[in-house]
């Protein structure tokens, strides 16, 4: 006999639906499910700086080096990383854990500026440069409670801020950038020395390096500077180096500073009601709006009539600021954010919101944060979304075309950037996923 | 009254029209669809060449996903979609305007280095003026009641199809899967909900008197592009 089954045809409606029905359910993810912390790299490669060995050394024999990552990059790390830093040629990388290795170093030694790294073929010298982030051993008392706030790099040293044991200079100190005494002569490569500054008036809650200077901010409100003094950067009223941290007076005296920013030759302080301080370098019409001079060696009080600001940034040749409505202002000299015809300017001017996303459609975005390159901008939108404009060096905008921005233009991240940390020719994010 | 004039005697008075068709609006879709009557058909390759946004509100279903996108086709798989929230959604929007923000700029052919682009893109009137993807100028959630969503679409030179791709797309990232249910057009150009006729309406009194009414819009919007 002929089997009883029937023959299959198209199937109708009914079976469909039941079919369908009966389909399993796939679950990818739960109610509960935490988005992840990761970091973005991109820039020049060669320095080893974005922390990506296959890109200086690739693993292949067919494969070419990879001189430039123009797009942001995935760089898989260990801990979360709470903050980051770039210096010239090299990065830092800092997590808020309780373990023992707390600080991740990568791109350039040679002035020890990532510390120690100790080299596995020869055990009594040091690698010149790091390709993948390494820990950095710090001399703590209680490593296993000491937490690292922050990290902050100049131009061949580092200072790493802890919440109990003051802050950790290492590098090049042949201004005193590092907070010690000069020695003649010092080969300051493979060097095992790090010092720890702790004599401040009280906790020290914000490090800033410039290009050959260094900056503290304590929690009283006052900010102490130490390093190369020749352009007034380190605002103590004179044009020497200073190798022990000193206050800073000037137009700063008596006042609740909130925020320090600096990575050139000038410096800026934002106070707690909202008015900025500057000293420094003053070339490129930093500072032009009170005086004439090049150089200002005493904090000047910047009378903008803005608003009030909640944070500034400064570059190497152009200032940007926040203001409390999320207006932001740029002056200086470069590619400043205002087309090709906006080449410097003395007076801060606006850049439009509409550049940043905002519209009638979505009326509600802001810029959260700024932050500054040596000639490049970054702004920071509270919907998580990043902007760059200003010299393309070397592909350090991340936009992924190799020509300069006039205009601040979206950089594509596959998350929402909640930090942002910009060097010469390289920058780092630190990215929440979806 | 004319013996001459009576239909009957003189025969339909339209024996051949000449209609021509405005942007594409596929079977499954429903809403504003631009036709040209007669002379009209010049305006609509002028129409064709300002390249105006056009208005959507696609609905959604969250936990389904089909090979063609959309909730009559074959089904490839389900999933769990409780863990999706309106700021989540919110936050892929944000994102896919981002995105599309940026190919609007990058297609529209302009040097990015001149006084002129940094001058439009203040004032946001930089898009393509040639052959470009679809682009996606706005996004827009109107609702979310899980599984159903609705979202409302400003875009150019895209397809429904592109539409329906897009609301697959948002379900995978968002980790779970979603199809389209519903594409209707409110906008194109100048063209409204308002300006258009229902199917009840489509006889030769009413055609007239919509003809009449856009006559003035559509010269003063061609004047504005050219």
């Amino acid at each position: 006999r002929r089997g009883l089954a029937k023959p299959a045809g198209p199937r109708s409606v009914r079976q469909l639906r039941e079919a369908e029905e009966a389909a399993p359910v796939f679950q990818y993810v739960g109610k509960a499910a935490k988005r992840k912390d990761r970091v973005f790299v991109w820039g020049f490669c060669y320095s080893g700086a974005l922390g990506v060995p296959s890109f200086v050394k690739p693993d292949v024999g067919w494969k070419k080096p990879r001189r430039i990552q123009p797009t942001p990059y995935r760089l898989e790390t260990e801990e979360k990383i709470s903050s980051a830093a770039c210096g010239y040629g090299f990065t830092l990388l800092s997590s808020n854990t309780m373990d023992i290795t707390k600080v991740w170093g990568m791109g350039l030694n040679k002035d020890s500026q990532l510390g120690f790294q100790r080299s596995i073929r020869d055990r009594t010298k040091g690698y010149e440069y790091v390709l993948e982030p390494s820990p950095i051993p710090l001399p703590l008392e209680k490593p296993q409670q000491t937490r690292v706030l922050q990290v902050s790099c100049g131009r061949a040293h580092s200072l790493i801020l802890t919440d109990s044991e003051g802050v950790f200079t290492m590098g090049n100190n042949s201004y005193g950038q590092c907070g010690r005494k000069v020695v003649e002569d010092e080969t300051y490569s493979e060097s095992h020395l790090i010092h720890q500054l702790k004599e401040f008036d009280s906790r020290v809650v914000q490090v800033v390096c410039g290009q050959d200077h260094s900056l503290f901010r304590t929690k009283k409100g006052a900010v102490y500077a130490c390093g190369w003094g020749a352009d007034g950067q380190t605002g103590l009223g004179h044009y020497n180096i200073t190798s022990v941290p000193t206050k800073l007076r000037g137009d700063i005296a008596g006042v609740n500073i909130i925020q320090v920013s600096s990575y050139g030759d000038c410096c800026l302080a934002v106070s707690d009601e909202g008015d900025v301080f500057g000293w420094g370098n003053s070339e490129y019409l930093q500072l032009a709006s009170v005086t004439e001079t090049t150089q200002v060696n005493v904090p000047r009080h910047l009378p903008f009539k803005i608003g009030k600001i909640k944070e500034a940034a400064c570059g190497g040749t152009g200032n940007i600021v926040l203001t409390e409505e999320g207006n932001v202002f740029v002056w200086g000299y470069g590619i400043l954010g205002k087309g090709p015809n906006l080449t410097e300017t003395a007076v801060p001017e606006m850049i439009p919101p509409s550049l940043f996303g905002w519209s009638d459609f979505n009326p509600d975005i802001r810029v959260a944060h700024v932050r500054c390159g040596l000639s490049q901008f970054a702004a920071l939108t509270n919907r998580g979304e990043l902007f760059v404009w200003g010299k393309n060096l070397r592909g350090c905008l991340g936009t992924g075309r190799m020509e300069d921005h006039y205009f601040p233009w979206r950089v594509t991240v596959p998350g929402e950037v909640v930090d942002v940390a910009c060097g010469v020719d390289h920058m780092v994010s630190m990215v929440k996923s979806f | 009254p004319v013996l001459a004039d009576h239909p009957l005697v003189r025969g339909p008075r339209f024996r051949r029209l000449k209609i021509g068709a405005g942007h594409r609006l596929d079977a499954k879709s429903s809403g504003v669809f631009v036709l040209g009557i007669g002379h009209g058909n010049k305006l609509l390759t002028d129409l064709y060449n300002c390249h105006l946004t056009k208005v959507y509100t696609v609905g959604g279903l969250f936990g389904k996903a089909t090979d063609d996108f959309s909730d009559t086709g074959k089904l490839v798989e389900k999933t769990t979609f409780d863990h999706i929230t309106r700021e989540k959604l919110e936050r892929i929007l944000a994102v896919i305007q981002g995105t599309n923000h940026k190919a609007l700029l990058m297609h529209s052919n302009i040097d990015m280095k001149t006084q002129e682009a940094y001058e439009l893109a203040v004032k946001g009137l930089i898009r393509p003026m040639g052959k470009s993807p679809p682009i996606i100028t706005a996004i827009r959630c109107l609702q979310l009641v899980l599984p159903e969503f609705q979202l409302e679409i400003h875009c150019l030179h895209e397809t429904q199809q592109y539409l329906r791709k897009m609301v697959h797309e948002i379900g995978l990232e968002l980790k779970s899967s979603a199809v389209c249910t519903q594409v209707r057009r409110i906008r194109d150009g100048v063209f409204t909900l308002d300006d258009a006729l229902l199917r009840t309406q489509w006889n030769l009194q009413s055609i007239q008197n919509a003809i009449w009414d856009c006559q003035l819009k559509v010269k003063r919007e061609l004047e504005k592009t050219l």
